[in-house]
């Protein structure tokens, strides 16, 4: 890591209205953040919101058509890639096919110059550190997917960059290797304190490895904050219906205050957690309501629901069961046409609810979010 | 649902039809035989060729009497002696030679960057005028190619022309060595470039981009990753122009004016102005060992693997 005294205030990176426009094509408009030195943050979004732009704009491959970044307090918008101390892990990898691994990750010390007689030393260092011991002479071709995600991952850190990026470079991992690779990063990330930032579009990937998340969506930052704090307290019904399962109701605002506001949804009065920042909600606005499917309770009788604010009967469409729980899909006529997902996980009754059955289901007012519509 | 076979396209009850004769013809497809048998065009192409070869090789082995112009009934190696012991025959070869080995070192300088900027261009409109320039002269061919370089670069020519406006006597540009180079370069230049093209859309820019981030300069990131990575286009495209550039006959004949002839003409000249046949099929042969010799060389330095034909490899 750099260790030259950066002030702690200093944020490691910093965007500053940052937009970039393709010849007919906002894909990101108008972005702000910072990222703290040594922290991980996690850059979310589906495909086509701009994440991989953001990130090109960070690395220096692209120029952003307006705004600035700043690294370590530094304006780089027109700094080039090979100026920057940034190290990058490609969504493809971009391995250099005609090196063997050691070769591969003495590329950066060679071309920024390191004191040659330490390189071999230094390649065999980081080829441990990713644990790719005895495989130094192989060819990018002679190794595995896995493998080779350790050969990008060691040859973007072996030159100590300020900033490491990571452009999805586990899409295309199986789901074990996957998550086994995604602590790896996490351990490396916190053995090294770099600075780290990861695109992704798997949301569980981003919650188990970030301490700062990003939600974009066309091009636009949606939510900037901690794990914990996206999943329990998202801004709008993008975040909060693309970070998990969540079940959404569109109706009315009919009241509004710090304690919680009230919203009608057909002939039903929802009551729930006002969650948009705009204080203008005016009264009678369109408003939509959000509830989580963990967050939904089932049960055959109505009495096993009684501590809960709001229940109601429902008849279950269709089970699916996904191992760790069953997903239930219920049609509600009170909450509307859509079918209300919901997830059980009290795997000690087994207590499966068939199709066709008649149920009960329920949930606390503190766990239903209420957006408007600004 | 069921349809009338009257209601598929007429194609498909061609095609039907013709499947059926196939099938009656030529029951259960052929076995493991029918992919041999797809080779025979092929096969009796080359045959024929090596059997005009041994022919060739026959004639060569026998000389021309002068006083009777019949050729000697007995095989004889004085041909071969005469080849390697004239000197207007090592002239001959030699410039040939040199001349294939520049041609192929500056067509593949030029080539180079003319294939990258055609692959690496954002711009379609570029893109497009570099395929169309580059597809042009093949629609034009060699012979009036090489007659519009006589009309631009001949003592009339437009350069002397322009020339002689800043007051420069006519300079003789045409009917040497330089001349004919100049030419053949020229008309390389879109093979080299057709060549070369896959090998570099082969390269994904994403590499680029990861060797500009990994510290490489512009320069570097050429000599460090895309060229080694274009390798085997490289040498691909060396072998083509390098095997066309020997055997050349229309450049050296029209360009050099008789003063500059390659080894194609000195043959031609056997055949059809001396009728030499014997002579004329020793210098066929020495041109073949010649162009076998080089390509093999370039194999055993650089493995024909590298020109991705090795099946092993990816
Ligand atoms: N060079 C370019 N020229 C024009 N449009 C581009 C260019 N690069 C990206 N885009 C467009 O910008 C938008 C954002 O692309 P980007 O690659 O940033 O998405 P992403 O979030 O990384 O998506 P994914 O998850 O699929 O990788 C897309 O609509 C894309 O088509
Ligand atoms: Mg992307």
């Amino acid at each position: 890591m750099n260790t030259n005294a950066i002030p702690a205030q200093t944020p490691a990176v910093s965007a500053s209205n940052v937009a970039m426009q393709f010849s007919d094509l906002m894909a990101v408009k108008d972005a702000n953040f910072e990222l703290e030195n040594g922290r991980f943050l996690t850059i979310l979004g589906p495909s086509g919101s701009g994440k991989t732009t953001l990130l090109r704009m960070i690395a220096g491959f692209l120029k952003p058509t307006q705004g600035q970044i700043f690294i370590n307090g530094k304006e780089v918008n027109a700094v080039a890639p090979n100026k920057r101390s940034v190290g990058m892990v490609f969504q493809k990898l971009a391995l250099f096919p005609h090196m063997t691994a050691a070769q591969n990750v003495a590329f950066p010390l060679k071309m920024r110059r390191f004191d040659a007689k330490k390189i071999p030393a230094r390649v065999l260092e980081f080829l441990n550190l990713v644990r790719l011991d005895g495989l130094e002479n192989r060819r990018m071709n002679e190794l595995s997917g896995g493998q080779q995600q350790r050969v990008a991952i060691a040859r973007a850190l072996v030159f100590e960059p300020d900033l490491l990026l990571l452009d999805e470079p586990l899409a295309a991992l199986d789901r074990k290797l996957r998550e086994e690779m995604q602590l790896e990063f996490r351990r490396i990330q916190k053995e090294l304190g770099v600075t780290t930032i990861n695109v992704t579009h798997d949301q569980r990937e981003a919650l188990v490895v970030s301490d700062q998340i990003i939600v974009m969506d066309n091009g636009e930052i949606q939510q900037d904050a901690s794990p914990t704090q996206m999943y329990r307290t998202p801004h709008n019904p993008f975040v909060a219906n693309f970070i998990g399962v969540t079940n959404l109701f569109d109706g009315k605002l009919m009241s509004a205050s710090a304690e919680g506001a009230e919203v009608h949804v057909g002939d039903l009065t929802l009551s729930g957690i006002l969650r948009s920042s705009s204080d203008a909600s005016v009264l009678g606005s369109q408003a939509r309501c959000a509830v989580r499917a963990e967050q939904i309770r089932i049960a055959a009788a109505p009495d096993a629901l009684g501590t809960l604010d709001l229940t109601f009967q429902g008849v279950v469409k269709d089970v699916i069961f996904e191992g760790e729980r069953l997903l239930y899909e219920l049609s509600v006529p009170e909450l509307g046409d859509e079918p209300v997902r919901i997830f059980h996980h009290d795997q000690n009754d087994f207590a499966t609810h068939d199709v066709g059955e008649t149920v009960h289901i329920g949930w606390m007012n503190r766990d239903l979010h209420i957006f408007v519509a600004s | 649902m069921q349809r009338s076979p009257s209601s598929y396209p007429i194609i498909w009850r061609v095609m039907d039809v013709l499947e059926t004769t196939f099938a009656a013809v030529w029951p259960k497809g052929g076995g493991k035989f029918t992919p041999y048998l797809m080779l025979t065009p092929a096969i009796v192409l080359v045959g024929t060729l090596v059997v005009g070869l041994l022919y060739i090789g026959d004639s060569s082995l026998r000389v021309l009497d002068r006083s009777t112009f019949l050729f000697s009934d007995y095989w004889t190696l004085d041909n071969y002696i005469r080849a390697l012991s004239e000197p207007f025959i090592f002239t001959v070869v030699w410039r040939s030679l040199l001349g294939a080995v520049i041609v192929t070192i500056v067509t593949l300088m030029l080539a180079f960057p003319y294939a990258y900027i055609m692959v690496r261009t954002p711009s379609s409109f570029v893109r497009k005028f570099l395929l169309i320039a580059l597809f042009l002269p093949f629609f034009i061919g060699q012979v009036v190619r090489a007659y519009g370089w006589l009309i631009i670069l001949g003592n009339q020519g437009i350069v002397n022309d322009v020339l002689g406006l800043v007051g420069v006597e006519p300079l003789r540009l045409l009917f040497n060595y330089p001349a004919v180079l100049f030419g053949l370069v020229q008309y390389m230049l879109p093979f080299g470039v057709l060549m070369l093209a896959p090998a570099l859309t082969a390269i994904p820019e994403e590499i680029e981009a990861a060797s500009g981030s990994l510290g490489a300069s512009w320069v570097k990131t050429m000599t460090h990753i895309v060229l080694p990575m274009a390798k085997p286009g490289l040498i691909g495209a060396g072998l083509v122009v390098l095997t066309l550039s020997l055997t050349d006959f229309a450049m050296p004949a029209i360009l050099g004016g008789g003063t500059q002839d390659f080894i194609a003409n000195a043959i031609y000249d056997q055949f059809f102005r001396t009728s030499d046949q014997g002579f004329g099929s020793t210098l066929a042969l020495l041109l073949i060992a010649l162009g076998s010799i080089l390509v093999g060389i370039i194999f055993a330095v650089f493995g024909a693997g590298t020109l991705a034909l090795d099946g092993s490899r990816k």
